[in-house]
């Protein structure tokens, strides 16, 4: 999007905190130059000059930080008064707005999108795309998820008057055992569909008229520690998954440390994150057609 | 009278009942791919992904960020929905980063 109207795309990103002062994810803009180039990240501020950081929808408290960090901005109009406004991710899983004003900037204040007097949300690290999914006019609100897949709020109210439905599965979350489980798996052939701390972009992929999913994830790629074959290091890693399971609802801090640096000695741990294709097919009795890629 | 009440009455037929909207369907999930491979990210990954015509020839390109270091990288787009390898984008000649995302 093009934050502030000069004509050329611009990259906004949030940020899971910031260093040397108190915990927030600022939100950041490359500002593009044309012909692919862009500046220097820098915080994005409000409309009284300080960079916009979201206040806790209940004030302060022993988790409002949650409220703050692992942000993940989207702008879209959202109200259809002309101006972009931000839709911000956080790591509780709600979703913070900044309104839009006049000359590209915005609201030092933020409000929440809400349904009944709650926060709409998801199963953590919320993740906001803002698309006309069912093609009405207004905008629908996807996001992926902490726990993986990803999820909708269908605009049931107008292009300038948003109101949300109940929270809908787009995307099942993964049924991948996690890498810390006793019945974790080694290797990478069991990874086929997108894993957890899912991120979403809507859009039109293939050119045939019907919008796709595209899902980044991250995820922990096992392997045998050095020196050990692999039916041992799944053998030693399952009894010591359960280990560390019952360490840890014991509570038992020497515990949790000794196992801890026992895990090197038995597998060696990649983590990392892939991006999933997911195209959608014309609803059932519909004829398939592909379009031309844009 | 009996005309008034037949009027006010609102038959619930399956047309006008609510009905919640069709689930959409997609097709099994298939990891981007490249000529060099897989896209897959540094350590610990945490993709975020979004398309845009980056280059301006008309395509959109798949533009990922990551946790590590805040590094963007962008995969050209080759048509029919292909990419190029990845390379970083770069500010100043060197990888652009979004400070304070570790």
């Amino acid at each position: 999007m093009d934050l502030n109207g000069d004509g050329h795309i611009d990259i906004l990103s949030g940020s899971y905190s910031r260093q040397g002062t108190a915990m927030a994810g600022l939100l950041q803009v490359l500002h593009g130059k044309g012909k692919g180039e862009f500046g220097l990240a820098t915080p994005l501020a409000g409309s009284d000059g300080e960079p916009l950081i979201i206040q806790p929808r209940n004030g302060e408290s022993d988790d409002s930080v949650l409220d703050q960090i692992c942000t993940r901005p989207f702008a879209a109009d959202l109200d259809g008064d002309g101006n972009l406004d931000l839709v911000v991710g956080n790591f509780r899983g709600t979703f913070a707005v900044f309104a839009g004003e006049s000359g590209g900037k915005f609201a030092a204040q933020n409000t929440w999108l809400e349904r009944d007097g709650e926060p709409l949300s998801v199963p953590a690290h919320g993740d906001p795309c803002l698309v006309d999914w069912d093609r009405d006019g207004d905008l629908d609100l996807f996001s992926g998820s902490g726990e993986g897949g990803a999820f909708w709020f269908e605009n049931v109210g107008t292009k300038t008057a948003p109101a949300w439905s109940e929270r809908r599965t787009l995307v099942a979350s993964t049924k991948s055992p996690n890498a810390f489980s006793s019945d974790a798996r080694f290797g990478d052939d069991h990874i086929t569909g997108p894993q957890r701390s899912t991120r979403i972009w809507i859009d039109d992929v293939d050119g045939d008229g019907l919008l796709d999913v595209l899902l980044g994830d991250s995820f922990i790629v096992l392997a045998p520690a050095k020196g050990l074959e692999l039916a041992e290091a799944e053998k030693r890693y399952a009894e010591w998954c359960k280990q560390y399971d019952e360490a840890a609802k014991a509570e038992d801090e020497k515990a949790l440390d000794r196992l801890w640096k026992e895990r090197e000695k038995l597998v060696a741990m990649q983590s990392t994150g892939s991006v999933w294709l997911l195209r959608q097919l014309p609803p059932a009795g519909a004829t398939e057609t592909r379009g031309q890629e844009r | 009278m009996l005309t008034t009440v037949c009027s006010a009455v609102t038959l619930l037929t399956p047309a006008t009942c609510p009905q919640e909207p069709t689930p959409p369907r997609f097709e099994a999930a298939v990891a981007i791919a490249t000529p060099a491979g897989p896209v897959r990210l540094e350590q610990p990954g945490f993709a975020a992904p979004c398309l845009f015509d980056v280059d301006g020839d008309g395509r959109r390109d798949l533009v990922v960020g990551q946790f590590a270091g805040g590094k963007i990288k962008i995969y050209r787009s080759t048509g029919q929905a292909k990419f190029a390898a990845g390379k970083w984008l770069e500010v100043g000649g060197k990888p652009a980063e979004v400070p304070g995302v570790w």
